[in-house]
């Protein structure tokens, strides 16, 4: 298998600005997104992620920069000849049309006999699960139905890419979850470039081979998912993916890439300097994830290092408990993750507990 | 607290009687005795000229539609009803040509306008246009064919500008061609009627479906043709009825600006009704030209049924 850096580009983003009237929407994207790679678009709403998808389909012109598809500059190449297809947000079923002529709504200037046609339909009808349904009225599917029926319309027509605007986002939660998987197997299976616009960290995490985190106009980070959720570049993207804890630090000293640090609570630590994301000149901060921290019951022994703590908030999920815990005597409070797995009783507030903790998951933001 | 069914059914119809009663006292009531004096005849077939004379007693007959179909004099027909039918029959042709040509003429020209209004008007300046696609409601119908008459009569407003340009060199006097005028001044008259349904219906089209036909390989041609246009035909339906059915019946029209020698449908009624005082005669033009009327419109919304409603 081929890892996504050795395939092709097939999107390339130089320099990209785009300005409604004063507002600077997006603020000089550089990247690249390579042939057959699930990419994402994630950010929070307003920080231009659908803007810069929409440049990649056609319907939004660029102020400056290029956009290329397939080594194309797209500089006035409309719509409707670009090789991308879109899946949009509302899905855009043709509402007078039954579901055959939806997802056959391409295929009009396609030289096929209308029994090929026909077939062809019904085949992507099958890929997405709605064998059958051809006959049916547009208006009279649910929002999963729609949405299957959106990328049928959309993958019939063979595009290069396929671009998907928070496609999931109308769903509830158990047919999101099923629609992720469903999706993943799908980009599997037809083997394109699929990039996906979505606000959920969690979405991304789960179906991206690559994701861009957007803030405000500008890609913050771009990486695999577990580099973003590892090694976040800033404490806005730590913030952003998942939930990070923050800790306030001193640095002590620096040298040979090993940086020392006090950190409140925690104590003195040394950080491998060379893994922390660049100096910002922000106050500096320690940032840990909370499965990275573990409460230690009774005859368990940490294997790095350990501190005390005091519970302040147990939060009850089922599978998890989430603990709010005052680290050391001080006032920093962590959150950290338990599985509740048997021999794991659920603590009370107010008990005095030892935290188990590694260095090498510690985030250095400065 | 009067949620129960039966309290709000009783709700409802306390509601819906005001208008309910107002209806039914000025339009059922009216049309009721309308279809039944087109079946009215008196002994001898006399004429029914209301209110009735002592000792008149009218009776049940179809003899007011038989002369409708009076083609040739024969026993029952005479001449007179000869040429009454055929004239009947030229009235009602002209009025059904002249709204077919006004509701293509108005139609035509308000979907363009509504399209505009929809698609490329500022939705903040939306209401303005409305407003302003009103104006020519402002004043008086009469008033409005009176200033046609000076536009498009003998060296008329036309002609002055044709003339000027050096396009025409005799004044074409458009007024003598009585149905040209009467289409082109009841076009006007509609042209916001249809305007407002069909703006109704661009309205609702959502705009995501437009990129969604270009982003499958369309032109805007080609979208606004297999998407825009099909999702607005519900209000180009309801366009093409709101001015066809009045325009059959129009009245003061081809009265002012064909100088009644065009006459249409309505005036024929005019005359059995008033000027001779036959209101049986009258009332059986009314029904017949209410019926083809509802035939035409039936027709017409059958063909176009896949637009209406029943979305596949």
């Amino acid at each position: 298998m081929t890892t996504p850096e050795e395939k092709p580009v097939m999107i390339e983003f130089r320099d990209v600005h785009k300005y409604y009237g004063d507002y600077h929407a997006l603020r000089g994207i550089n990247g690249t997104i390579r042939a057959g790679e699930f990419f994402s678009l994630l950010g929070p709403s307003g920080c231009g992620k659908t803007t810069l998808l929409r440049t990649i389909a056609g319907f939004e012109d660029i102020s400056s920069g290029a956009v290329l598809i397939d080594g194309k500059s797209m500089q006035g190449v409309p719509a409707n000849v670009r090789p991308t297809n879109m899946v949009f947000q509302s899905y855009a079923i043709f509402p007078h049309m039954s579901v055959a002529e939806n997802v056959g709504f391409g295929l009009r200037k396609d030289p096929r006999s209308k029994p090929e046609k026909a077939k062809a339909v019904e085949e992507a009808l099958e890929m997405v699960g709605l064998k059958g349904y051809g006959g049916r009225a547009a208006h009279a599917l649910s929002g999963g139905q729609r949405q299957r029926v959106a990328l049928a319309r959309a993958l019939i027509l063979k595009p290069k890419v396929l671009l998907l605007d928070e496609p999931l986002s109308a769903l509830d939660k158990k047919m999101r979850e099923h629609m992720q998987v469903e999706l993943i197997k799908l980009q599997r299976q037809v083997g394109i470039t699929f990039i996906l616009v979505t606000h959920d960290q969690e979405e991304a995490l789960v179906m991206s081979d690559r994701i861009a985190v957007m803030f405000e106009g500008e890609i913050a980070q771009l990486a695999d998912p577990e580099t973003l959720y590892r090694r976040p570049n800033s404490k806005k993207v730590a913030d952003f993916i998942g939930t990070m804890n923050f800790v306030p630090c001193e640095i002590l000293s620096e040298a040979g890439g090993k940086v020392e640090v006090e950190a409140k609570g925690l104590g003195r630590v040394t950080l491998d300097g060379t893994q922390a994301p660049p100096a910002r000149g922000e106050t500096p901060v320690v940032g840990l994830r909370p499965e990275t921290l573990t409460l230690l019951y009774d005859g368990q022994q940490a294997s790095d290092r350990a501190t005390e703590g005091v519970v302040d908030e147990v939060i009850y999920f089922g599978d998890m408990t989430y603990y709010d815990v005052y680290l050391g005597g001080t006032d920093v409070e962590v959150r950290l993750s338990m599985r509740n797995v048997p021999g794991r009783p659920i603590l009370d507030v107010g008990s005095k507990v030892q935290v188990a903790w590694s260095p090498d998951a510690l985030v250095l933001f400065r | 607290m009067g949620n129960t069914p039966s309290a709000e059914a009783k709700a409802g119809w306390t509601l819906v009687s005001p208008p309910a009663i107002y209806v039914l006292l000025m339009l059922a009531a009216p049309l009721l005795l309308v279809f039944g004096l087109s079946f009215a005849g008196l002994e001898g077939g006399a004429k029914v000229s209301l209110p009735l004379q002592e000792g008149q007693d009218l009776h049940f007959t179809l003899s007011n539609y038989a002369k409708l179909f009076c083609w040739s004099a024969s026993d029952t027909c005479s001449s007179t009803d000869v040429r009454m039918a055929q004239a009947t029959a030229t009235a009602m042709g002209r009025s059904l040509l002249v709204a077919a040509l006004v509701t293509l003429t108005t139609v035509l020209l308000a979907y363009p306008v509504a399209y505009y209004v929809s698609f490329h008007v500022h939705p903040s300046k939306k209401s303005l246009w409305l407003f302003l696609i009103t104006i020519p409601f402002w004043t008086s119908y009469v008033i409005r064919v009176a200033l046609w008459r000076t536009i498009l009569g003998y060296d008329g407003a036309v002609d002055a500008a044709l003339g000027a340009v050096g396009i025409i060199d005799q004044p074409l006097n458009l007024l003598q061609y009585g149905t040209l005028a009467i289409v082109i001044t009841l076009s006007h008259a509609y042209a916001p009627f249809a305007v407002l349904p069909i703006f109704v219906s661009l309205e609702k089209v959502d705009r995501s479906l437009l990129e969604a036909g270009q982003d499958l390989g369309e032109s805007r041609w080609t979208t606004f043709l297999r998407v825009t246009l099909p999702l607005s035909m519900a209000g180009v339906v309801a366009a093409v009825l709101i001015v066809f059915i009045p325009t059959v019946g129009d009245y003061v029209t081809p009265e002012l600006i064909g100088s009644g020698k065009v006459p249409m449908i309505a005036n024929f009624i005019e005359t059995q009704m008033w000027k001779l005082r036959n209101q049986a005669m009258g009332s059986t033009l009314a029904v017949s030209s209410m019926l083809i009327v509802a035939v035409v419109a039936t027709l017409f919304v059958l063909a176009n049924r896949r637009f209406l409603g029943g979305r596949k």
